[in-house]
């Protein structure tokens, strides 16, 4: 392996368009986050007595959260991400969405409850104004290995979400690969969160124990992902976006931020291409039945009532 | 193709290889306090065949002589279950810090009557060989609303 084939790994040479996607849908679905998902750092405000900042907080000596700071956090990103969604200023309103994101979801995240199904999303928010300005944006022809490094760091952080999840299962069953596996955690996540499928799973513990073994061993794995091309990749993806609707069905558990940043491995630049076939299909469709043969209708008075 | 600078390249390398590195670390090492780069822990733990639930509640009593569960959710009282579970040790050093939902559920139920009391409480679910055992609701601790 030469240190060239590790660069061209690393940022290998791909269609700027597909960062100009990646940006659109990234920064909307910023937007829907703080509505849905990372949507209580307003509420929580209200009570400084329960702040507890994390290390990044006190690092940057960020001060506590109050509910001006978190409204005008709010505002700053919905009016960001509008900007940075159009491809307009990328590297400054790219910049702001992410610093403001961040720290948006460190208070979220500084009262207790620490979810890690954010880290590819807080990457790629970090990453993706990198890119800089994009000439013609969806319709750009350009390719370039800073597109390439931006989309490989989003692709990392995916596939780690899940690889770093097996690790951290190995290191709390006392770096045991199968007391994880073994235990009663399924039983457990559905005793707490009694939704949907997971109550008719309740009786089967040795069938929860084979579902352990399978999300234990695709996290492990997970890895490979960054490796595959073609159809494997696809199925991958399938597979992955299968294991959180399953999640999404037995405990009510999305990994919707993740699930998004899955959109780095594909091939987006053919996106505004086929809607401009699509477009223009439609225009001519619409352009042939006005130039084709007449059609009468009936009853088809004149509205001043002279026809 | 738009070229890139020998900088531009390093720097590059050297963020990615330092990221990944901090993630390694964070996951064999840390703790969830150094977000975002801190382990990967929902759901990492491996609860033994015998372990005991918990699902962390708060009641409270209306002025009405109802008593009433008050869900911890963001839209119904401002602040999720997660949160208050994370502060059990604090809550009952000092169940003042309950005011939290208190002033969260009233100011989302203003038709409904004053809050005079809040509980504390859990559901405790012992399982039994790996299967779901008898539950039993323990009260850990109790505010007097001021009047």
């Amino acid at each position: 392996m030469t240190l060239r084939s590790v660069v061209s790994w690393f940022m290998p040479v791909v269609p700027e368009s597909r960062v100009a996607v990646l940006r659109t849908v990234i920064y909307l679905f910023v937007i829907i986050d703080i509505h849905l998902f990372v949507r209580d750092p307003i509420p929580l405000s209200r009570h400084p007595e329960l702040y507890q900042p994390l290390m990044l907080e006190r690092l940057l000596s960020l001060p506590p959260p109050s509910v001006p700071l978190t409204i005008t956090l709010y505002l700053v990103l919905v009016v960001g991400c509008l900007v940075a969604a159009a491809n307009v200023l990328p590297r400054l309103a790219g910049g702001v969405v992410a610093a403001a994101f961040t720290w948006w979801t460190a208070i979220g995240m500084s009262y207790g409850k620490v979810d890690h199904d954010h880290l590819p999303l807080v990457v790629a928010l970090w990453v993706l104004p990198t890119v800089g300005v994009i000439a013609d944006r969806w319709r750009s022809t350009e390719r370039s290995a800073q597109a390439g490094w931006a989309l490989k760091c989003i692709q990392i952080s995916v596939v780690f979400t899940y690889f770093l999840s097996a690790l951290t299962k190995i290191r709390s069953g006392g770096w045991s690969v199968t007391s994880w596996p073994e235990s009663s955690i399924l039983l457990w996540a559905i005793v707490r969160r009694p939704h949907g499928l997971g109550q008719f799973l309740m009786p089967y513990p040795e069938l929860l124990h084979v579902m352990q073994w399978c999300s234990f061993t695709a996290e492990l794995t997970a890895v490979v992902v960054l490796w595959l091309r073609g159809r494997a990749l696809l199925a991958a993806a399938v597979f992955w976006m299968g294991f959180h609707v399953f999640t999404l069905a037995i405990l009510y558990i999305h990994f919707a931020p993740t699930a998004i940043c899955w959109l780095a491995f594909a091939p987006l630049e053919r996106l505004g291409p086929w809607m401009r076939r699509v477009k223009a299909r439609r225009r001519q469709r619409t352009g042939r039945r006005s130039t084709g043969h007449p059609v009468p209708v009936l009853r088809d008075h004149a509205v001043d009532g002279r026809g | 193709m738009r070229g890139i600078s020998m900088p531009s390249l390093a720097w590059r390398l050297g963020a990615t290889v330092l990221g990944i590195g901090l993630l390694l670390n964070g996951s064999l090492r840390m703790s969830d306090d150094v977000w975002p780069i801190g382990p990967m822990s929902q759901y990492a733990f491996s609860p033994s065949g015998d372990a005991t639930i918990v699902i962390t509640r708060v009641e409270g009593q209306l002025a009405d002589g109802r008593r009433i569960d008050l869900p911890l959710r963001v839209e119904t009282a401002g602040i999720s279950r997660a949160e208050i579970e994370a502060r059990i040790p604090e809550i009952t050093a000092d169940p003042s810090l309950l005011r939290s939902v208190a002033d969260g559920w009233t100011s989302r139920h203003t038709a409904e009557p004053a809050l005079q009391r809040v509980w504390l409480v859990q559901d405790q679910t012992r399982l039994v060989d790996g299967s779901v055992g008898t539950t039993r609701l323990v009260e850990l601790t109790s505010w007097q609303l001021p009047s």
